[in-house]
């Protein structure tokens, strides 16, 4: 955009042209440090939780306007941990992320809706083990010089293969693995 | 037979105890030392399964073996035992009876701090958990219940050689006291006796 502020109505149409467009006033984030994605599972009954300290978010959100945000999160799946090693390395076989194939996952999204709750909604899509999936991420934002968003999403593992063929008894392990995020945002 | 123990021989609540107790831990020793090259998969679970319930078993009998052990005695050592050997085959004795009480109790924790799936006793029932989920308490318990196995197991080698030592070459009563009377030849009788 090239404008030249030299006259009043210059400048009030400069202005106009800038209103108009404001979902290209969205700030754009990256990832703070203090971020968590965080997911929990059980087997056999009994609750487990792990971490991805290896993930990264990018988001570009304006509160006011919702519809013109988007979110891009890559994973890197080799970085789960569960407090227990032998489970960890049974994560990354081939039964379950595949590490060896797909180091990454990805999440994203483009367009959110408000919720009555006043939390958010992102129809997003997870790029998992090679599989695309739609993948609904429901979140609040807490605004501050580093805004905090809070997710919660299910993902069922079946749909991208994780944990299939001697794992796949949903008696065992649940369809249904919970993801919590929180994530601390700086602006770009 | 006796059910009590006698100062000559070992009564046959004692025997069935020791005997029964020796075979389930060779049996969970093999177990404990090749289950873990099997694919780590649902379908193989039921072997760890099977030594840990078998390994809690063995708990329950050695509780039940020192119990009875305090209520009945033990025979005394056979004649002519030097004080030397008599001494040293109490203490390893005792040993093996505090080491077959920490294995399970050791692997019992190492379970509980794994946290990886509920214990049920041979299927039939939930065992509870030592301990909450912690991995340098899973850490530490698995390297006792492994350095613990090889002191058990170089323990046990040198408490059967003992054994078969009487037998064959002292040829007096210390293993076949230990057996139901006819099943192996009652050594000769010495000039001692």
């Amino acid at each position: 955009m090239n404008i030249k502020l030299t006259t009043p109505a210059a400048v009030a149409a400069a202005l106009a042209t800038l209103l108009a467009a404001t979902p290209a006033l969205a700030a754009d984030y990256a990832q703070a440090a203090g971020s968590t994605l965080a997911f929990a599972s059980r087997y056999d009954g009994e609750l487990f939780t792990g971490r991805f300290p290896d993930f990264d978010t990018r988001i570009s959100f304006d509160p006011a306007h919702p519809e013109a945000g988007r979110l891009e999160v890559t994973i890197g799946l080799a970085s789960a941990v569960t407090g227990n090693a032998d489970r960890d390395s049974t994560l990354r076989t081939a039964d379950f992320f595949n590490v060896a194939q797909f180091a990454q996952a990805r999440y994203t999204a483009s367009g959110f809706r408000k919720l009555a709750d006043g939390q958010y909604a992102a129809d997003g899509t997870l790029e998992l083990r090679g599989v695309r999936k739609p993948v609904t991420l429901t979140f609040t934002w807490t605004e501050g010089t580093q805004p905090v968003l809070s997710g919660k999403a299910v993902v069922k593992r079946l749909e991208f293969g994780v944990g299939g063929g001697d794992w796949a008894d949903t008696d065992t392990i649940p369809d249904a693995v919970n993801i919590s995020t929180r994530v601390v945002l700086k602006p770009l | 037979m006796s059910l009590k123990n006698t100062a000559e021989r070992w009564g046959s609540v004692s025997q069935l105890l020791h005997w029964t107790i020796a075979v389930l831990i060779i049996l969970i020793g093999v177990v404990g030392l090749v289950m873990g090259e099997l694919p780590r998969t649902p379908k193989y679970f039921w072997v760890y399964t099977a030594h840990k319930s078998l390994g809690l078993t063995v708990l329950a009998l050695v509780l039940v073996r020192i119990a009875w052990r305090l209520y009945a005695g033990a025979p005394v050592p056979v004649p002519g035992t030097p004080r030397w050997q008599a001494l040293l085959a109490s203490l390893t004795h005792a040993v093996i009876y505090l080491l077959i009480l920490a294995m399970p109790l050791s692997g019992w924790l190492y379970d509980s701090a794994s946290g990886l799936r509920p214990f049920r006793w041979f299927g039939l029932f939930q065992v509870p958990k030592l301990a909450a989920p912690d991995e340098a308490l899973a850490a530490t318990s698995h390297g006792a219940h492994e350095l613990l196995f090889w002191v058990l197991l170089a323990l046990v080698a040198g408490h059967a050689g003992a054994a078969l030592y009487h037998h064959f070459v002292q040829r007096d009563a210390t293993l076949a006291r230990m057996l139901p009377r006819g099943w192996i030849p009652a050594p000769p009788a010495k000039d001692s006796e």
